[in-house]
């Protein structure tokens, strides 16, 4: 008894309904982006409640771009950015989180990230991005190239450490006296 | 036009001070940079928003949030499963059932459990009971940062007596931590589906003489017509979601979309507007809370008698009788509160329609009676993250009507 | 009383006098920053009217309130701005601590979490529950207008260890 039980009151019918669907899109994709498809994870085959695409890190614009501006895909509402800490190498699997608004369903996208690598931003792709990848770079660390305003945003900007990572102790406090100042440069750069 | 090296000394003056006088500027000398929040009446809970202005007109603006971080998420990797209902009450505070259902739908469907009829229809009372709530709320403080104060007080009397049905079913007020994995904390006292259905009697005019009160008045009218306008694209854009993207005309609901729970079972229709300003989005909310109502009367009475427990060793939470009885029970009890219990291996996005749009419950499970990682989407953070948008070029007044209108929760925001 | 009007019990009287007056004119700033905040809002409103006991003028300037309700989670980075905010009040000032999370960090115990706001400012009443019932709220406020009466209350206290220094 696990998720791939399709029990229709949580939305788990969904599996079913959309298999299909999800099968025809997994070998559109593998035809189209070839090598830059790591691997394609279907819900019942393994533990998940939709596909999870593993992408190649240089790829993943131009991935997600297809997946939001294609009239048979349509991804076009972005529900999440995320990341999960693995400690294992490579340490960080960035996830994006997608719903088409035409097909009604979902589709998850991922990237294997190491520590020391940056990946591009989204924020060319859907504007709201900005604040999702920022929170990611707070929480776990990990770097967005060509990022618009990449600071920390629910930490302090002092803050030393990464929260959400796991060898960050749950009881790690950082004090500090005075509150943060008004950031005057991001009013003065032209949009 | 600025010159480069006059921008330079006048940003570094502290904030609140007017910039010097610039003759090719007729407007530089009223061009102030003010500091909203995160204390604030205007703020909803601690938001801060730093604003440009030139004379009453926002040229340009920034949001900051993160005053009321409580680190949920770091949390969910330390708790167990059951732990953490209490915490996901304090997500979305204004209808902390909503989140309770969600959360429990998510571990549930991680696990594969399939709770009987009579709990889905009570999490479904629960939904639109709180959803109710929400917007009362939302429309409430809109119309008080406004100065419609008495409109507030209907509003808030009425939720009042929603609390009264709340505590009837769980005993708190505003943290509820009504359910369970695989069940509720207790079922419907005797007679609920009477008093509920009572009640939304009573909601129904209450909302009606809201709507004659509101709805027409001029005032009201020249306060948010226009105003804060969100247009469908930047909708698609910022991940709009709910009453605030249905407002610009995005004809999306989850609860019709992804259907969940028994939404298939019950009838009800889905408002939208098409301008994406305040006034839209007060009235979606309005209109919303009728349907809502059309919701709870079908659930009242389609609901029937019968178990809240899904029959499953793996939760179920031992009866008080057999703990207080048996040896066996006892054991049982100890090892279920101390240890947990083991969440198979898997992950899923799980997504329900909250008052305020999507919220969904990301878990991922590598086995273990701890959560690998436990991520939260809340609505609001995309739905703050717009405003600056949102308000630039409007007045600076405007901004507390747009803020209210999108009701952001800082609970939910900073989880 | 003596000629220069240095008599003890004529002043006494007076501050009896006064007390009576603060605790009935209690101006409250609402510091709510989370759940607490709501709760605190159903004691303003109809249902349950703080203003019954003369706390009603709500005012969110600290330059005008004496009373600071601190409703709700202070993290880590808000710390800093209780403490201009409570600075910022004139004195006699007092601090009613609406709630777990406020009074002592509550189930939040985590690295982004004040542990009570008491280690920050100095707490006249602290109000319990998650959030606490309005019934709770009144409680606290009418035990706070009984310590003000008698001149307990932190603020009032400071004041005349400070006399007693000066004299």
């Amino acid at each position: 008894m696990d998720i791939r039980k399709p029990i229709s009151s949580q939305g788990g019918d969904s599996i079913l309904k959309f298999l299909d669907l999800w099968k025809k899109q997994a070998s559109v994709l593998k035809q189209k982006f070839g090598v830059a498809i790591e691997e394609i994870r279907m819900p019942l085959d393994d533990l998940t409640d939709v596909p999870i695409v593993y992408v190649q890190k240089d790829s993943i614009i131009s991935i997600l771009k297809f997946l939001k501006e294609d009239s048979e895909f349509e991804y076009r509402f972005l529900a999440d950015i995320t990341a999960t800490d693995e400690e294992s190498e490579p340490r960080f699997e960035l996830v994006y989180n997608l719903f088409s608004h035409q097909n009604r369903c979902r589709i998850r996208v991922k990237v294997r990230v190491r520590e020391s690598d940056a990946v591009a931003t989204a924020v060319s792709v859907w504007e709201g991005a900005n604040w999702a990848e920022r929170e990611v770079y707070d929480m776990f660390g990990i770097r967005f190239d060509g990022h618009p305003d990449l600071r920390r945003i629910l930490m302090d900007h002092r803050w030393v450490g990464y929260p959400l990572r796991k060898d960050y102790p749950l009881r790690g406090y950082q004090m500090f006296v005075d509150s943060e100042p008004v950031n005057l440069s991001l009013l003065e750069q032209d949009k | 036009m600025m010159n480069e090296d006059f921008k330079r000394s006048s940003f570094s003056l502290p904030p609140g001070y007017a910039v010097e006088h610039d003759p090719d500027d007729l407007w530089g000398d009223s061009r102030v940079i003010v500091n909203i929040g995160p204390t604030h009446p205007a703020m909803h809970g601690a938001l801060r928003m730093i604003a440009q202005l030139n004379g009453e007109t926002i040229e340009k603006s920034y949001c900051e949030f993160g005053f009321t971080h409580r680190a949920k998420e770091k949390l969910g990797e330390n708790r167990t499963y059951h732990n953490y209902i209490v915490y996901t009450d304090r997500l979305n505070y204004c209808s902390a059932l909503i989140n309770n259902v969600a959360y429990a739908m998510a571990v549930e469907r991680l696990m594969g459990i399939e709770v009987p009829e009579r709990c889905v229809w009570l999490r479904m009372i629960c939904c639109e009971l709180s959803r109710i709530m929400d917007h009362l709320i939302c429309i409430g403080i809109n119309a008080v940062d406004l100065g419609a104060f008495s409109f507030f007080l209907y509003g808030f009397h009425q939720r009042e007596e929603a609390y009264t049905l709340i505590e009837k079913l769980c005993g708190a007020r505003l943290t509820t931590s009504y359910t369970r994995i695989g069940g509720l904390m207790a079922d419907a006292p005797d007679g609920f589906e009477r008093e509920l259905k009572a009640w939304v009697g009573r909601t129904r005019k209450v909302v009606q003489e809201m709507d004659e009160l509101l709805t027409g008045n001029k005032i009201w009218h020249l306060r948010t017509v226009g105003v804060g306008v969100f247009n469908k694209e930047n909708c698609f854009e910022y991940s709009y979601s709910g009453p605030n993207a249905r407002a610009a005309g995005v004809d999306m609901d989850l609860r019709r979309d992804q259907p969940y729970l028994f939404y298939k079972n019950v009838e009800f229709d889905v408002p939208i507007c098409q301008n994406g300003d305040v006034f839209d989005r007060y009235m979606v909310r309005l209109l919303e809370i009728q349907q809502s109502l059309n919701i709870l009367s079908q659930c009242a009475d389609k609901m029937k008698k019968g178990p809240i427990w899904a029959e499953d060793k793996r939760v179920r939470i031992p009866d008080k009788d057999v703990v207080y009885n048996t040896m066996e029970g006892m054991i049982h009890h100890f090892k279920f509160f101390m240890k947990g219990f083991e969440v198979p291996p898997g992950e899923a996005y799980t997504q329900v329609e909250a008052a305020n749009g999507e919220l969904g419950f990301y878990i991922v499970s590598k086995g273990g009676s701890h959560a690998h990682r436990m991520r939260i989407r809340g609505p609001s953070v995309w739905h703050y993250q717009g405003l600056s948008k949102m308000v630039e070029g409007e007045k600076i007044q405007d901004m507390v009507a747009a803020l209210g209108s999108i009701n952001v929760i800082a609970g939910e925001l900073d989880r | 009383m003596s000629k220069d009007g240095s008599s003890a019990y004529l002043t006494t009287k007076l501050d009896v006098l006064i007390n009576w007056g603060r605790k009935n004119s209690l101006w409250p700033l609402p510091f709510g920053t989370s759940c607490c905040g709501i709760e605190m809002m159903a004691t303003l409103c109809s249902d349950y009217d703080m203003s019954r006991f003369g706390a009603e003028v709500v005012r969110f300037s600290p330059r005008q309130s004496d009373l600071l309700i601190v409703a709700g989670i202070i993290n880590l980075k808000m710390a800093p701005i209780l403490k201009t905010v409570y600075d910022q009040m004139s004195d006699p000032k007092y601090v009613m601590s609406f709630g777990a999370c406020a009074s002592s960090g509550g189930i939040f115990n985590v690295y982004s979490v004040l542990q009570g706001i008491d280690t920050l400012i100095p707490v006249d009443v602290y109000v319990p529950g998650c959030p606490p019932a309005p019934e709770g709220v009144l409680h606290a406020l009418m035990r706070l207008q009984e310590m003000i009466a008698q001149g307990q209350t932190q603020s009032q206290k400071k004041r005349i260890e400070m006399k007693k220094g000066i004299s």
